[in-house]
């Protein structure tokens, strides 16, 4: 461990020695620079400067329907006075959490499936698959659930042919839990995706071994392959927490009165021009989704740990 | 030092009975892959604390053996005892066995210490038991110094030992090893054969070694199964196995030899195809009329003059000088490949082997291994 610390220390010191460069060079530093102007200019101007009117809109204040520059955390302080909002705050955490747990909890026996007991061959055409649903618009496949679960849809048709049913389903749509089930699917094809990449990399052997040391299989993979594709499953967690935390569109559709989520209430304030008060709420999802990123930030280098 | 495994009596240096206590035993055991047969059915017994080898090229059923015994595939059909319990529907995590695989598959994760440990606490060895038993562990395999380190940061032959280790501490009753060597490069390949030969010695524990390489199989091994399309040819001593090969594969499978397809006369003499008679020391048997003698190299010595009695001739194709021996290659009338002659280095030839010139070359008949007899 120590020495390859050594060694590692002197890596960087020689790759530092690279990077100085004698002074007559530095003169032409601008022109090389000059390349990352377009990259600069987008993110500067699409995603910093929004980013920062966002952060200062939400400190200042909106009088008859004009923004105002008084700094005050008025906007903060009405967000948590209303039970209502601080309900849907915590609900949407639960149901994110929630659709998280589910999607991954899905996605990983499909990919171990997948990439364990399916030829080589008939792999790709199988992620096909999972990927088709994206030639459609994300809006259209919202939508589509609705012809599906609604009171004349496809199910309930069914169960009605079938004699099962007299009266069409009502709670198939328009509550939480229809948010969270088309949530799942939505974003099912994301974690399939990451976890498949790092289950392909996964030496099989792995669990041969752990099994061959007494290890039985769910402890095998709990200990010895949880462990190693860690960083693709931390990735698949943030690709699918972090969207469905801003989601608006999935429970405007099919959530109906009791699916809100907190993006709902984001979307509501700009439409009726509380624009400060949007800003506040959208900082609060930033600052989980952030708050997140840190918490993992650690795992997500583990492959660091070992040296790999 | 690690404890070996099963029981006491057994490991007092008892001398050998005439009928070894048997570690593993597979009965009628075979293996179907989709209709395909991996294993035809096959009967083994591996002697308590031997050194036992599985040799044979790609495809030939040996991992196939060594999964079945690890419980890594289903038998088709048969038993599989390990320590007299019929383990044949065990699972490999509860069987008293552990595996040394050809990837290693050492734990990434973990450090050399953990990796090792990692049996002990699936057991629930006690910590303190544990402690000890990996340190003993690493020491058999002389590797204490690196029990922080973690695998990537050790060479191929340290990852192998620490294979080694991490499977021994669990004292199993058989210590399986998947060509082990076979990543490794020659030089390094040699040390860790005496060096698994020494941990073998020191444990005492029965080890089942799969390789392709029958040099290998040769320096290690107490016993051999030479195995061919899912069958065992033949299961002896090294010594056996080269003297005496039951089948012509297993003779060219396992160091050089000569091939003679020869008929029998019925006067005794064995005459080859183009009719030239040799030594062979089946011909006063009157049983067969059609075989193939098998001759290794360093069998064939050449004639004192030409036209000597049971000779056969030959123009030399090459002739290498390889340090401890001279390797000659002849075109003979009488078979199809050139037939080898090796000669040990300092000793003097009556002959002389220039390239192009014409030899006459005979050998022992005792030397002369008769396969494939056939009547007429």
């Amino acid at each position: 461990m120590t020495s390859s610390a050594g060694q590692a220390e002197a890596v960087v010191r020689g790759a530092g020695a690279i990077r100085a460069r004698p002074r007559a060079v530095l003169t032409s530093r601008l022109g090389e620079y000059a390349g990352f102007g377009p990259v600069l200019l987008l993110f500067g101007g699409f995603f910093f400067a929004p980013l920062v009117l966002i952060i200062a809109y939400s400190f200042w204040q909106v009088i008859d329907y004009n923004v105002v520059q008084n700094w005050t955390l008025d906007n903060y302080r009405y967000f948590l006075s209303v039970p209502t909002y601080v309900r849907t705050f915590i609900a949407t955490l639960w149901m994110t959490a929630l659709a998280t747990v589910l999607t991954i909890g899905i996605a990983f026996p499909f990919a171990y499936w997948l990439t364990r007991y399916v030829s080589r061959s008939w792999q790709r055409p199988l992620l096909l698959l999972v990927i088709i649903p994206f030639w459609t618009s994300y809006l259209l496949r919202v939508a589509s659930w609705i012809t599906i679960l609604g009171e004349g849809g496809v199910v309930n048709r069914t169960l009605e042919a079938l004699g099962l049913i007299h009266q069409p389903l009502s709670f198939l749509l328009y509550n939480r839990w229809a948010v969270i089930f088309v949530l799942v699917y939505l974003y099912f094809p994301f974690a399939a995706l990451t976890l498949f990449s790092a289950l392909e990399r996964f030496d099989w052997n792995q669990l041969k071994a752990a099994m061959d040391l007494g290890a039985p299989p769910l402890t095998a993979i709990w200990r010895i392959m949880l462990p190693q594709i860690r960083p693709g499953v931390i990735t698949a967690v943030i690709f699918v927490f972090i969207p469905i935390l801003g989601e608006y569109l999935t429970p405007q559709l099919v959530g109906g009165v009791d699916g809100v989520m907190i993006g709902n209430l984001v979307v509501n304030f700009f439409v009726g021009a509380q624009y400060t008060r949007g800003a506040a709420i959208a900082l609060l999802i930033t600052a989980i989704a952030v708050a997140m990123l840190i918490l993992f930030r650690r795992s997500l280098v583990l492959e660091q740990v070992y040296g790999r | 030092m690690i404890e070996p495994a099963g029981e006491p009596q057994s490991a007092g240096g008892a001398p050998e009975t005439s009928s070894p206590r048997h570690t593993i035993e597979l009965r009628g055991v075979s293996k179907r892959y989709r209709g395909t047969e991996a294993l035809a059915p096959l009967d083994l017994e591996i002697r308590d604390g031997e050194f036992f080898c599985l040799l044979g090229p790609s495809g030939c059923g040996k991992t196939t053996t060594l999964n079945l015994i690890g419980g890594f595939v289903e038998a088709t059909s048969g038993e599989i005892v390990i320590q007299g319990e019929n383990v044949t529907n065990v699972p490999p995590h509860q069987r008293n066995v552990n595996t040394v695989f050809q990837s290693y598959a050492l734990f990434p994760h973990l450090t050399v210490r953990d990796n090792v440990a990692f049996g002990l606490k699936m057991s629930r060895v006690p910590a303190r038991e544990s402690e000890v038993r990996t340190r003993d562990a690493l020491e058999l395999v002389r590797l204490t110094d690196y029990a922080d380190y973690y695998p990537a940061q050790l060479s191929g032959g340290q990852q192998q030992r620490v294979a080694v280790a991490r499977a021994l501490v669990n004292r199993p009753a058989v210590l399986l090893l998947d060509e082990p060597l076979g990543a490794l490069d020659l030089k390094l390949r040699k040390q860790l054969q005496v060096e698994l030969a020494r941990i073998h010695r020191d444990v005492g524990t029965t080890f089942v070694f799969v390789t392709h390489d029958q040099e290998e199989a040769m320096a290690m091994a107490d016993r051999i199964a030479v195995m061919n399309s899912g069958r065992i040819e033949q299961v002896g001593t090294p010594e056996e196995i080269y003297a005496r090969p039951s089948s012509r594969f297993v003779a060219d499978f396992v160091g050089e030899s000569n091939f003679f397809e020869v008929e029998r006369r019925g006067d005794g003499t064995v005459v080859t195809a183009g009719g030239s008679p040799v030594p062979c020391s089946m011909g006063a048997s009157s049983d067969w009329s059609r075989a193939t003698l098998m001759v290794r190299p360093e069998a064939i010595r050449f004639a004192a003059h030409k036209g000597e009695h049971l000779c056969l001739e030959g123009e030399v194709l090459q002739s290498s000088f390889l340090g401890s021996f001279t390797r000659v290659a002849i075109a003979c009338a009488d078979t199809q490949a050139p037939v080898l002659a090796t000669l040990p280095y300092g000793k003097r030839h009556r002959q002389e082997l220039r390239v192009e010139s014409t030899v006459s070359f005979t050998w022992d008949p005792e030397d002369a291994v008769v396969l494939d007899l056939q009547q007429a």
